[in-house]
């Protein structure tokens, strides 16, 4: 009985959404809809819920890496309002709702990696004068933002390239920067007449690597392993290694303490170094424990075949021991199907040589 | 009985020794004055050939390798007397050779014919071949003078000095009838010996250092093939190579041979023809050549003293503010600077080569690489520093002088290539001495009693104040008492710097480069404060012209260079993380990775 009092009453809400009836979906027609909304209405009504709609959509419309975009919205609060008065103002929170408002404003800025500037500052200031919390979520942030920004040790331009090849590009650079001497090729696939994915091919090799691979065991199968994963922001790029066998161990069975015989050298004026060849006996940074990575790619399709195309090409270009050496393909899966499909060329003719500049 | 006489003398004659030391009863060490004493001179004959008679060697008996020594703080006190090797009647002769070397050389007038004309009839071309050869069986110290008067012209000194080195490789390398046929040609000074030695570094992991390689065909001749840096002039070439993989042996190839192309500095040889130098092992080979690095000092030397001259020409005319600009104590004072170090190598050189020349089976090829490097490292600086006198006045022969004295800091090797050298020796000799200590100070565990001794002992070390046990004021002019300390000092910390250093490293301390390159200053100072001391002791004794002049020149020198030493000890026994190098070297690597200078511009931001 109780409940049927309420019975009639009904609660459908036509929800007007401003967003919604845009044709198109873009950062214009995003400003657009803000302003359309602030000349509505002298007393703003309703902004909060607006300002909550606005954030819940920028995905959709692509905006939310941007910081103009985010200084539009602030600005739909109005200015002096919500400043408090005096100190029971300032300490029991001044409209409450509208501070959490700005709040999870920031929060989401932070959570795209967008870094305020000291507009923004002024912006919150006029809105919630400096006892806000909306001031102090902003200075915290601006504490940790800063100094977080540059920490990565791989620098990366502020927007990605689009083009899957140059994110490649960059995703090997960044992998083969253990060994700075390493030299990145851009391949097509189309040079191996036998292919049948027409594809590019990243392939990087250092000397260090070229040389190991060239003193590989006749018998012994490499393995080409893959796909991995690394992220370059919130993009993947899968890459390929060709792994082949790790030589033994050099045992040193010198006596670190042993000081009784140093080695030194010849003393011939202009002589340095040995007349012997250098015999690469410690264990470089591409033998790991599970084998010696000689070469690592990314191809535009991950495909089986552009694989087997890049061993063709490694070979084709300095590297003729895998004539005689087999080579495994161990996939995890067959990233066929998943992968986008692409053909494209690439920018510099068939063969583009890049020193690795990462770092 | 035995027993009893030990127990008693042996400490009591200990602490009386010290004990009449500290109350200056220095009578009682009379006898270790020996050195300073005239020696019985035997005279030694060539009897294979009794016509002409060869010079006679005056040696004295072998002693140890006197600056390895100093890598474990042994100090040969003998040497503190300043060699004397040239006596009478060879001074004559230098002299006389010397003037007419000088009447030509400094007269700017001359032409390079003249000049020519008068090392041949000086027999300079032949200086270090046997009188039997119709040579002037000059040796280290008679070379060095004549060195001197020459490196007026710069080309030409270098020119001899590789020829004189080649000589003496020759000599020893060649057979004896090999060596009689072509002496005559080497002696002419038509066709001087060229050396070379130095290659281009290598460009792929899988190139060796040394590349130039001789093989023997059928018919037992050797062909060399391979490149070289070197400065020829269409003479004899001296070239090392590497045989069989894994040994160097020395080739001389002559002129006009075929096979051999010049590209600016670059020899190029293809499948030349060779005569083999066998009769001489790496090592002996080693020594000889060494003893270019003894006249590269010298050659710096002269550069130095050039730049001085040019300096006071500069300086003495020129008026600044009304007053004469020589008044000027900043131009005053690096003058003086530059005396210093002038002094000190000139020192130095001299030394070596008296320890080359009056000792049977020298050792002394630290101590040569040790002038050089020092002549080097001081020169260069010094000459920066003298140059930016004349300014802009006169740029051109600055600029020759700079270039003269870059090409010869780097003459076929760089200083850090040298100090390796250096310390590497130094330290190898110091690893057998201390071998048992450094094991048992790398395993604490196992050697507790041994580390509490230890402690206990290096407790003076560790504060930076070793006990002075060496006494060198003994065999030294009295006022030199305070530089001789000071001597002392650093002689003292080197041992105690190489234990560090092979306690922290174990036998891989033949990789911390940055720290042997310290060491290796270190002791080069230290020859360099040895020499000055004993130089300026015996001027000031026997009463030379301005002996007094030297006399403060050595205390000064010896002052600033203790606190340099002092430096660069305190330095090794800190560490790679105090004295900076671990981050040093970090900052060098990651430039080496990107070749970019890594920090932003000073106005850089991250927000707005």
């Amino acid at each position: 009985m109780l409940f049927m009092r309420w019975a009639s009453t009904e609660k459908r809400l036509a929800v007007y959404d401003p967003f919604d009836s845009l044709p198109k979906k873009t950062k214009k027609s995003y400003l657009e809809a803000i302003k359309i909304f602030e000349g509505q209405d002298t007393r703003r009504r309703g902004h909060v819920e607006f300002i909550y709609a606005a954030l819940a959509k920028m995905q959709e419309f692509g905006v939310q890496k941007d910081l103009e975009v985010y200084k539009a919205l602030v600005d739909v609060l109005p200015k002096g309002k919500f400043i408090p008065q005096n100190i029971f103002q300032a300490e029991f929170m001044h409209y409450p709702k509208q501070q959490q408002c700005a709040v999870d404003l920031l929060e989401q800025m932070e959570d795209n990696k967008v870094m305020p500037d000291s507009e923004m500052e002024q912006m919150l200031l006029n809105v919630f004068g400096k006892r806000g919390i909306p001031l102090r979520k902003f200075w915290r942030i601006m504490y940790w933002m800063p100094k977080f920004k540059n920490l990565s040790p791989w620098f990366l331009p502020d927007s990605l390239p689009a083009d899957t090849l140059e994110l490649a590009t960059l995703a090997i650079q960044r992998i083969t920067s253990v060994d700075p001497d390493t030299k990145i090729s851009i391949w097509q696939t189309e040079e191996i007449e036998a292919c049948l994915d027409k594809t590019w091919v990243v392939s990087a090799q250092s000397e260090a690597q070229h040389v190991l691979l060239s003193e590989q065991p006749d018998e012994e199968p490499l393995v080409v392993k893959g796909p991995f994963d690394v992220y370059l922001r919130d993009q993947v790029v899968s890459y390929f290694m060709l792994i082949g066998k790790t030589r033994p161990e050099f045992k040193d069975n010198t006596d670190d303490d042993d000081v009784s015989n140093i080695e030194k050298p010849p003393g011939i004026p202009g002589v340095i170094g040995t007349p012997k060849l250098p015999a690469v006996r410690h264990t470089t940074v591409h033998e790991q424990d599970n084998g010696t990575i000689v070469a690592i790619c990314a191809t535009g399709t991950s495909s089986r075949d552009s694989l087997l195309s890049w061993i063709r090409l490694l070979e084709k270009y300095d590297n003729p021991v895998l004539r005689n050496i087999p080579v495994i393909f161990t996939l995890t899966s067959p990233s066929n199907d998943i992968a986008v499909q692409e053909t494209q060329p690439a920018t510099e003719g068939n063969k583009t040589e890049k020193k690795n500049t990462s770092l | 009985m035995n027993v009893v006489r030990k127990f008693c003398t042996v400490p009591h004659s200990y602490v009386s020794r010290n004990l009449y030391r500290k109350f200056r009863f220095s009578a009682v060490n009379y006898d270790s004055t020996a050195a300073s004493q005239p020696q019985v001179q035997e005279e030694k004959y060539d009897f294979e050939d009794l016509n002409v008679i060869e010079r006679t060697e005056r040696r004295k008996a072998k002693i140890e390798p006197f600056m390895k020594n100093i890598f474990v703080s042994v100090f040969d006190r003998e040497l503190l007397a300043y060699p004397e090797i040239i006596n009478k009647e060879e001074n004559e002769n230098l002299e006389q050779r010397l003037t007419a070397i000088d009447s030509v050389f400094s007269d700017s007038k001359k032409t390079a014919d003249d000049k020519r004309n008068i090392l041949k009839s000086t027999k300079m071309y032949a200086a270090p071949v046997s009188w039997t050869r119709n040579g002037l069986s000059a040796n280290n110290t008679e070379s060095l003078m004549y060195l001197d008067a020459i490196a007026q012209d710069f080309q030409l000194a270098q020119e001899l000095s590789d020829h004189w080195v080649g000589l003496q490789a020759l000599q020893n390398g060649l057979t004896h009838d090999q060596y009689s046929m072509i002496i005559d040609d080497l002696i002419s000074g038509d066709n001087t010996i060229a050396l070379a030695i130095k290659e281009r570094v290598a460009e792929r992991i899988t190139q060796s250092d040394f590349r130039t390689e001789a093989e023997m065909d059928g018919q037992g001749i050797w062909h060399i093939s391979g490149e070289k840096i070197c400065n020829h002039n269409d003479g004899y070439i001296l070239v090392l190579c590497a045989i069989e993989a894994s040994r160097l042996m020395a080739f001389l190839v002559h002129p006009r041979a075929q096979g051999v192309t010049t590209k600016g500095p670059f020899v190029n040889f293809m499948k030349t023809p060779a005569t083999p130098l066998d009769q001489i092992p790496e090592s002996a080979l080693a020594q000889i050549l060494g003893v270019s690095r003894l006249h590269a000092a010298t050659l710096c030397r002269s550069r130095l003293k050039a730049a001085v001259h040019a300096v006071v020409e500069y300086t003495r005319p020129r008026v600044f503010v009304g007053k004469p600009l020589a008044e000027l104590s900043t131009i005053r004072s690096t003058i003086g600077e530059a005396l210093l170090d002038i002094y000190a190598s000139e020192s130095a050189e001299f030394f070596t080569a008296g320890l080359l020349d009056g000792y049977v089976e020298p050792d002394a090829e630290l101590e040569m690489a040790m002038c050089r490097n020092f002549m080097a490292n001081h020169g260069l600086r010094s000459m920066m520093k003298l140059l930016a006198i004349p300014e802009l006045d006169k740029e051109e022969e600055c600029k020759k002088l700079l270039n003269d004295m870059r090409h010869l800091a780097l003459r076929g090797e760089s200083l850090d290539s040298v100090n390796m050298f250096i310390s590497l020796n130094g330290i190898h000799h110091a690893g057998k001495m201390m071998s048992q200590e450094v094991k048992q100070m790398r395993n604490p565990l196992m050697n507790p009693t041994f580390i509490i001794k230890k402690v206990i002992a290096n407790r003076h070390q560790e504060k930076d104040n070793p006990k002075l046990t060496l006494y060198l004021a003994e065999h030294l002019h009295p006022s030199l008492k305070p530089p001789s300390e000071q001597l002392e000092y650093c002689v003292l910390r080197m041992r105690f710097a190489c234990e560090t250093l092979m306690a922290r490293h174990g036998v891989k301390v033949n990789t911390a480069y940055t720290e042997l390159n310290r060491l290796a200053e270190a002791a080069t100072e230290i020859l360099a404060m040895t020499s000055v001391l004993a130089r300026a002791s015996r001027s000031y004794c026997i009463g030379l012209r301005n002996a007094e002049m030297e006399m403060k020149l050595a205390a000064c020198f010896v002052e600033k260079t203790r606190d340099h030493v002092k430096k660069l000890i305190r330095e090794i026994d800190d560490g790679e993380y105090l004295n900076l190098d671990h981050f040093t070297v970090q900052f060098g690597r990651k430039v080496l990775d990107t070749n970019t200078l890594l920090v932003e511009k000073p106005i850089a931001r991250t927000f707005w």
